[in-house]
């Protein structure tokens, strides 16, 4: 199973390679004739664009918002919380540096997480993300100590260029606006830390052929 | 009746470009359809003798319908004749099928252009994007209508037209990647040209807008469009009351009727709110990115920026607003 889910991605990788080289062809030539239109438009673009005020302030969102310690060009943005969203949060209920020793042990346990995070010869463990004295927090494996709200800096350590493109706009998405105060979503809030490969699944609707 | 029309042109310099011509065929259409109504009216005068008052359609409804026949192509109303003719619509729609919308006519964001990325390593092909496209812009349920196309793509191919369009299994397939495609907006639309009565056009913001009511049907933007970006109602849409989406926007979202060309409006009615269109709001994946390209700190201009990017058909200098990136 793990493989086989190891296969794809390798797959998909590859797949992207030929592409990429091809696109970077085809870019050079876009550069060539795409000049004008558009594209100058932006370009020439540079003044500051302002809004803030296009956004009632005080609409909430729905959810509730940390501020993100990175800025991004355009300076602070926030992420959605995560740990009210945590059905087990708080962690330190039943790991209070006692042994879980309740009865429903078993039960209660994390059965249903199962790991596939990492490469084959070096999979990740519970401790490499989580730490051990405290479990209500996450920690990296240089030790800092982080937030459950705060995961995107777990997850930026080992994906950066991941990251990179999260703080810039490239990857993940941001929430319900695209004026005014920028929030985005949580690494987690799209991946399961666990098992972060999107799960296969049916699509919401079809398509009937064009007439 | 002219010298309200001089008071008009004065307010409405930003389309003074074709203003003359506009004119010209405006008065060539009314008096065609003077002639029309006229018949119209006498039919129905008619057919309502013959069945009986409880068919014939309230006074105040006559008056609505009666004026909403005889009103201008969009971009020639004045700011309050817009206010007018939405607030008629509200209440022709509250009066005729019991429900209640809310009808903007918002004009465009002084210095926003929209531009909208697509990211093809991303997107997973689960067509969440669809399903919230016809739920927000009432899209017709019977025919099946629809703004959006995912493409199955096999590698190495780049053209959508290529790819399966009407996949219906488990997705991600290995091996293959997936390509939205919709109406692009272009800078340099085709479709706009194409149009003989002025029933399309691009807005300051970018958006490419259809006046349905200005629309004759006569489906020369649909040929026009090298991206299959528009849509034709050969019947009146159906749309269930209580699925309405009942914010709408004049030139985006609002009922059209049997006839009349529609298309994606990056969801004009959302967007000059600063929401985000609905397909970008609804994709789980964050393949979708949308925003101002004039803003230097967009997530738009970050991807033009920093992400190998392209768009389809370029060669025909259309210059559509709508790209596609890989990470
Ligand atoms: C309802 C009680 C309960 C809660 C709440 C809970 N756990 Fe646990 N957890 C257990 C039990 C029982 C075990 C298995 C027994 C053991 O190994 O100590 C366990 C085991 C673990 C382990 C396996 C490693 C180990 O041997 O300790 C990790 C990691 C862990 N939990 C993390 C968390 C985190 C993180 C949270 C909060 C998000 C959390 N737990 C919340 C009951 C709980
Ligand atoms: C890649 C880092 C990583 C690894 C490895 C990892 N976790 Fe987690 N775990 C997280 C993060 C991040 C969260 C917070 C998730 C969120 O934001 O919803 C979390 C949440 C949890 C939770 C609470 C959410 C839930 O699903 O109930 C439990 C319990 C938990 N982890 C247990 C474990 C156990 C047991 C292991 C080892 C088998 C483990 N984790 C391995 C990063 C990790
Ligand atoms: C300690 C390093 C480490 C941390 C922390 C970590 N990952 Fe990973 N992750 C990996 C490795 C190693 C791989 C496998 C890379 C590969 O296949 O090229 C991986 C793979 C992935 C993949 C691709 C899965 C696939 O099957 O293709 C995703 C998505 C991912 N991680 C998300 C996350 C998220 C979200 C977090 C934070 C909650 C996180 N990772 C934290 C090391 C880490
Ligand atoms: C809007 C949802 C979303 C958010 C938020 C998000 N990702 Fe992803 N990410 C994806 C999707 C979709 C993929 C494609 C994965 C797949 O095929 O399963 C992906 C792929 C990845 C991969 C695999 C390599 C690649 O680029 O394809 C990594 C690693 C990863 N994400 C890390 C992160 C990290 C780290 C964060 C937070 C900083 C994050 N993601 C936030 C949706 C998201």
């Amino acid at each position: 199973m793990i493989r086989d889910v190891m296969n794809i991605s390798r797959c998909k990788k590859n797949i992207f390679r030929i592409f990429a080289a091809l696109f970077f062809i085809l870019a050079g030539k876009t550069a060539y004739c795409g000049s004008g239109g558009v594209i100058e438009t932006y370009k020439n673009a540079t003044a500051p664009f302002d809004d803030e005020k296009l956004v009632d302030p005080m609409l909430s969102f729905s959810d509730h918002l940390v501020l993100v310690n990175i800025k991004y060009q355009g300076g602070k943005f926030w992420t959605r919380t995560r740990k009210d969203k945590i059905e087990r949060f708080k962690c330190s209920k039943c790991h209070n540096n006692q042994d879980v020793n309740r009865p429903e042990a078993a039960k209660i346990a994390h059965g249903d997480i199962r790991l596939v995070h990492g490469g084959q010869e070096k999979p990740l463990q519970c401790f490499t993300c989580h730490n051990k004295d405290d479990r209500d927090f996450l920690v990296t494996e240089k030790g800092v100590i982080i937030d459950m709200d705060h995961s995107y800096k777990l997850c930026g350590q080992c994906h950066f260029r991941q990251k990179k493109d999260w703080v810039g706009g490239a990857h993940g998405k941001r929430v319900s606006y695209w004026a005014g105060k920028r929030v985005v979503r949580n690494c987690t809030s799209c991946h399961n830390p666990h098992s972060p490969r999107f799960k296969k699944r049916w699509p919401a609707t079809y398509s009937h052929p064009l007439d | 009746m002219d010298i309200r029309k001089n008071n008009e042109n004065k307010n409405q310099k930003e389309s003074s470009p074709n203003q003359t011509t506009d004119k010209k065929k405006k008065f060539g259409r009314r008096d065609f359809l003077k002639g029309a109504a006229k018949a119209a009216a006498l039919g129905s005068v008619a057919m309502a003798s013959g069945c009986g008052t409880a068919l014939l359609p309230s006074k105040e409804e006559r008056e609505l319908r009666w004026k909403e026949y005889f009103k201008k192509n969009y971009r020639l109303m004045t700011v309050s004749e817009k206010e007018e003719t939405v607030r008629r619509l509200e209440r022709l729609a509250k009066i005729k099928k019991d429900v209640s919308i809310q009808m903007s006519s918002k004009a465009a964001i002084p210095g926003v252009l929209y531009g909208y990325a697509f990211n093809v390593t991303r997107c997973e092909g689960f067509m969440e994007c669809v399903a919230a496209c016809v739920k927000e812009n009432n899209l017709d349920r019977k025919s099946k209508t629809q703004y959006i196309r995912i493409f199955e793509m096999e590698p190495g191919e780049m053209a959508p037209a290529a790819g399966n369009g009407k996949y219906f299994h488990e997705v991600p397939v290995e091996g293959h990647f997936y390509m939205g495609a919709q109406c692009f907006h272009c800078e340099n639309p085709p479709c706009v040209k194409a149009c003989p009565t002025k029933a399309t056009w691009k807005e300051p913001d970018g958006i490419v807008v259809v006046d349905y009511n200005w629309c004759i049907g006569c489906r020369y933007c649909m040929a026009a469009c090298p991206y299959y970006g528009r849509r034709f109602n050969w019947h009146d849409p159906e749309v269930p009351a209580k699925e309405m989406t009942k914010k709408q926007h004049y030139l985006g979202n609002r009922m059209r009727a049997r006839g009349q060309m529609e298309k994606c409006t990056f969801c004009v009615q959302r967007t000059r709110e600063g929401r985000l269109p609905a397909c970008v709001e609804a994709c789980p994946t964050g393949a979708r990115v949308f925003g101002n390209l004039l803003d230097p700190k967009s997530e738009i201009r970050f991807v033009l920026k920093n992400k190998k990017v392209f768009r389809l058909k370029e060669e025909l200098t259309t210059d559509p607003k709508f790209w596609y990136f890989i990470d």
